[in-house]
Parts: C-alpha cells; structure tokens; sequence
C-alpha cells in the first residue's frame, strides 16, 4: 500500500516574513555575544536591517494569496467537513494565509517594530538595558505577531498570541534597577496569563462543540449548531466563543479589562511601552478581527452587542480617567485604552453583511493609531520628563519636537490640521450608523469631545510660557529624531492620502 | 490504570451511542477507588494509634535522620549558582521530552527527510541557547 507524504507543504514565499525576523532574532542574540563592548551598538542596526529585510518578501506577495500553506491534506480534510452533501463546499483547511488583511497587519507590526528599535537606539547605555537581550525578544515578539496576522486556525493563534506576550513581559521588565519596572512586569505578567487561561478554556469549549480548529470548518459547525436543536452544545459553544474573546479583550485592554494598562506602560521603558500599544496591541486585534470576521461569524448577532458594549465602556472610562493623569506616559497609556473603543465600534456590526461593509474603518484606524501614537510616544521619550508640566514652553526650547507632538496630539484628537485622526473617527462613525448602531455613535461623539480636553490642554501646555518645572531638555539624538521625523512623515501622508489607509483592506 | 480502562471503553461508546449516562457512571469505579484508600489509611493509622504504647522521652521526640542525632537546624544553605544550573538542566530535559515521540515516527513511511532536518532545526535552537549562556559566563565554575 503507498502511503502519500505525511508531510505538510510549506510555501516559503508566504512564511518568509516571520521567518526572517525569527532567524534574526536568534542573529542578533548571538551578535551580541561575540561583539566586543564598544561595538555593541551595532545590535540597533542589525534588528534595523532584519525588520527592513523582512518587509520585502511581504511587499513581493501584495496583494496577498488567497491559499495558504500548511494545509491539511485532503485525505484529511474529509474528516474536517459536515459530510456527505453539504453544501458549503470543502472549507480551508489551512493554517497560514498571507492574505490581504495578514499582509496589512504585518505591515503595521514591522513599521512599529522599526520605529520602536530606532527610538530606543541611542538610549540604551542611559536606560541600563542589555542590548542583545532587549532586540532578542523584541524580534522574537514582532515574529508571533507576524504569525498572528496570518494564523487561520485556534491553535496557530494561540501559539502567535503567546509569542508575542512572552518576550514582552521580559521586555517590560528589562529596567532591572528599576522597582516600578519589576512592578509592571509581574502586572503584565499575571493577568496576561490569567487572560491566557480563560481564552485557552474557551478554546478548548469551542473545539469541543465543533470538533475542529480551522476558521472555516468551525464558523461552518457553530451555524450548524445555532440553527440546530442541540441545545447543551450550542450553549457550551457561545461560552467558548465569550471566553475566546474575552481573552482578546485583556490583550486589546479593553475595560473591564484594562486595569494592566497604565502601570504596566508607565513602568516599561517608553519604547516599550509604544511597542505595546502600537504592535501588540493592532497583533491584538487582529486576532479579534480574525475570530469575530471568520471563526465566531455564525455568531455576530450574539458578538456583535457583547463588542458595542465593551466599545462603549472601553472609550468612556478611558477618556474619562485620562482627564485626571499629570504624568505624560500615563495619559497615552489612558489615551489609548480610549482610542481601542473607538476601534472596537466597527467589530460590533450584528449581522456579516455590515461587518464585511465597515471592518475596512478598524483596520484604518489601526494604521493611523500605529503612525501618530508611535509619533506621540517617540516624542515623549525625547523629552524624558513624567510630569505634564514638564512639557510648558517647550516650543520655545524645542520647536520642532513641539510641533510634531502637537500635530500627533491633534491627530489623537482628530482635529485639523490633525486631518487623519479625523478621516479614521469618521470612518468608524460611517461604520457605526451603517450598522445601525446609532447610540454607539453618539456615545462616541460625546467620547471625542471629552478627549478634545486632554489632548488640548496638553498641547496648550507646549506654547504657554516656560516656568520652573519646564523641562530642559538639549538637542535629541539622531535616530530618535529619525523616528519622529518617519511617523510625522507618515502622519502627514495619511492627512493628505487618507485612501492609503481606508481603501487599503 | 484499572480506573482508567473503563474510562477510555467509554468514550468509543458514547461516540457510538451519542448517550451520556455510560460515560459518567464509569466514574463510580474512580470513586469507590477513593473512598477505598481514604478509609484504608484511616483504618491503618487509627489501629495504630489506638493499638501502640505512648511513652515519649526526649530521645524519642528528637528528628530521625537514619538514627544518628540530627545537627544544626532544618534550613541549610544552597549555593546560588546551582539555581542556573537546575534551570538548565530543567530546560533541556523538557526539550528533550519532544525527541522521543520524533524518534519513533521519523523513520516511518510518510515522513521523509524532511522530518529529519525539522529536529536538527530545533536542535540548532537548544545549541545556540547553550552558546549563549557559555559566552554570558554562566557554564563556568566559579
């Protein structure tokens, strides 16, 4: 009897990507190594190089396959379907798709990873954190989330998911002299893995009720069972399907599940602390957008409520909160628990026909978020001061790094000349009336105009006149100027050419 | 393992079956097993201790160590540096685990070369962790 390969194939083309950061990770880990001390800082430029190298092989499948690589095999797949006469077809079963949507995600997470490397470059030897080890698990994050965009199945996910945390807790913690860094990582550390644990048990209630782990086949299964008559399974099904996404909602902070946040991002070192608002947090939803637009699809009528709750209490306490912050990490971290809600909004169209219509609005919003948080955040670590007083008169000492936190403030605002915080906040409006969410619109409204307060007294604070707690800060160094200077480029793109980013998924 | 065979028969049932009574009912036998061991521990130390002599003296309340009078206190000192070693070796032996079912499946037909590169792969992986943590002084005594 011939016995076919039992071997998978693998499309390199595809996985290129994730490979290469991944096999640069391990580079640069071994690079350190065997540099001698005043070369270390090569390190910075090899992760540089990695990143880059890894975007090509990306730019080269654009627009994205729609097969994927590690498929089951068809003798396999059988196993996989409804049976006999169903009339769906076979469905994928394949773990990795480079698809549109993953190509975008890894986009995103590349860019960040690049600006986040370049940002913390010249402030190493200052902050007293190891260099190898530092771009070691930072590369080693960026592959899951590359990974994590592409995953087509529970399991890829999950393992992505955790391949992006993992470094990361280390990440936070890297300030080893530092009490509130070990702080935020034991915090980061506990409730994501307490997160882990719920999403893992949904998972396993989901696989459970519909005997599979591939998108497809288990959107297929969960509306057989929505329709069905099995009552006890479907149950077990939409508690699998809650606790899946309430494992997400901790990833994404949303509240109630935010509460990490902001002492996690105010004791990580600020690069850090953009690389986690910025790529872990778009890996984040991505996930989210994966499970709710493909594997729980069936369920949009019951996701669907569960989200626009969550994007309402998630916007609401984290605007609200941010009024009250004095310290400037802090505030962003708020600031962005606040603008996740606002991403939430398009995810929670309750029927397919509105969420494929307006789910183009999250992943915009993602992008732009990704250009003027990183810029905000890029910034505040130039100036390396805590307080917001530190910040007044600083237009007059630091006239341009002012006017780039500015301009980014105003895009977090969504006000002129800030055009693309506003084309994003109005495509997630379109999105909310287009799904007949209209309260959720309006809480959103009122969500805008209490974050025009902090954004704007922040950036009054820049050109009031200095005083005694004003900062004083000398000229940055290069790459961190480098840095500003890309995401402002980026920010000024997307004002002017917002269709880059709304018409790119 | 006598607690686990009815078990496992189970499952294949109610895959046949589609019923749920079998399945859980299996897990009386678990139970009785239990409350047999519970009750025979009990019965063991309460004949002991309703059966024996007590007339302690010092002597006799002293720690056993193997008959010879125990020295010093219960807490002892360990070097730190075993700490990474134990790590070590904590890391390699679960590493290890992953070997031995690719060991009896990599030869099999269906697997091909392929297989065979994935562990060196892996095994590459293990190798550059121990170079790393030579290089970081960690490997050396003292």
């Amino acid at each position: 009897m011939a016995i076919s390969s039992l071997v998978q194939n693998v499309s390199y083309a595809q996985i290129a990507a994730p490979l290469i950061v991944a096999a640069g990770a391990v580079a640069v880990l071994v690079a350190e190594v065997f540099l001698p001390v005043r070369r270390k800082q090569l390190v910075s430029w090899l992760s540089l190089v990695v990143l880059a190298g890894a975007a090509a092989p990306d730019i080269a499948l654009w627009p994205g396959r729609t097969t994927g690589t590690f498929c089951m095999p068809q003798s396999a797949a059988g196993l996989y379907s409804l049976g006999a006469g169903e009339p769906h077809g076979m469905p994928s079963t394949c773990s990795y798709v480079a698809d549109r949507f993953a190509l975008i995600f890894q986009f995103v997470a590349l860019a960040g990873a690049f600006i986040v490397v370049l940002m913390s470059a010249a402030s190493m030897k200052r902050d007293r954190i190891p260099t190898g080890e530092y771009h070691f698990l930072l590369l080693s994050s960026v592959a899951g989330a590359l990974v994590l965009a592409a995953a087509r199945d529970l399991i890829t996910l999950t393992i992505a998911l955790e391949t992006v945390s993992l470094p990361a807790f280390a990440l936070v913690g890297l300030k080893r002299w530092s009490g509130r860094s070990s702080e935020a990582a034991l915090k980061f550390f506990l409730v994501s893995v307490a997160s882990t644990a719920v999403m893992l048990f949904g998972i396993s209630l989901v696989y459970g009720a519909t005997g599979n782990v591939h998108f497809a086949p288990v959107a297929l299964h969960l509306h057989a069972l929505s329709s069905g008559t099995n009552g006890p399974m479907r149950h077990l099904a939409y508690l699998g399907v809650g606790m899946t996404l309430v494992g997400f909602g901790f990833k994404v902070s949303a509240v109630p599940f935010h509460f990490w946040t902001p002492d996690t991002y105010a004791g990580a070192p600020v690069p850090i602390a953009a690389y986690l608002s910025v790529v872990s947090k778009a890996a984040g939803f991505a996930g989210l957008i994966l499970l709710t637009g493909t594997a729980f699809s069936p369920l949009l009528d019951k996701t669907g409520p569960l989200l626009a709750v969550l994007a309402a209490l998630t916007m609401s306490l984290g605007n609200l909160v941010a009024l009250r912050q004095q310290d400037a990490v802090r505030l962003l971290a708020w600031s962005t628990i606040g603008q996740a809600g606002y991403i939430l909004v398009p995810l929670a169209a309750h029927d397919s026909v509105s969420y494929t219509k307006h789910i183009n609005a999250s992943v915009a919003y993602i992008i732009m978020y990704a250009a003027m948080n990183l810029g905000a955040f890029a910034v505040v670590h130039s100036v390396h001061a805590t307080s917001l007083d530190a910040y007044r008169g600083l237009a007059k000492t630091r006239p341009l790094a002012s006017a780039a936190l500015a301009f980014f403030l105003l895009c977090l605002a969504g006000l002129p000349p800030g055009l693309m915080g506003l084309f994003a906040k109005v495509a997630v409006f379109g999105a909310a009336a287009g799904s007949h969410l209209v309260w959720l619109a309006v809480v959103m409204a009122v969500n805008v105009v209490i974050a025009l307060y902090y954004y704007l007294s922040w950036t009054a604070r820049l050109f009031a006149a200095p005083d005694a707690a004003t900062a004083s800060v000398g000229r940055s160094p290069a790459t961190l100027r480098f840095a500003i200077g890309l995401t402002m480029l980026a920010a000024v793109v997307f004002s002017v050419w917002p269709q880059s980013a709304l018409g790119a998924f | 393992m006598t607690g686990h065979g009815p078990a496992v028969a189970a499952v294949g049932n109610t895959a046949a079956t589609g019923s749920n009574g079998t399945y859980f009912s299996t897990y009386s036998v678990v139970g009785i097993l239990l409350l047999l061991g519970v009750a025979f521990v009990a019965t063991a130390f309460g004949a002991n201790r309703l059966l024996s002599p007590h007339a302690p003296s010092p002597e006799k309340l002293l720690t056993y160590e193997c008959g010879v009078d125990p020295v010093g206190e219960g807490w002892a000192h360990t070097q730190v540096r075993y700490y990474v070693y134990a790590f070590l070796y904590a890391i390699f032996a679960v590493d290890a685990v992953y070997l031995f079912p690719w060991a009896t499946i990599f030869a099999a037909p269906g697997f091909k070369g392929t297989t065979l590169v994935e562990m060196f792969v892996f095994l590459g992986f293990l190798a550059v962790g121990l170079l790393y943590a030579y290089k970081k002084g960690v490997l050396a005594w003292l």
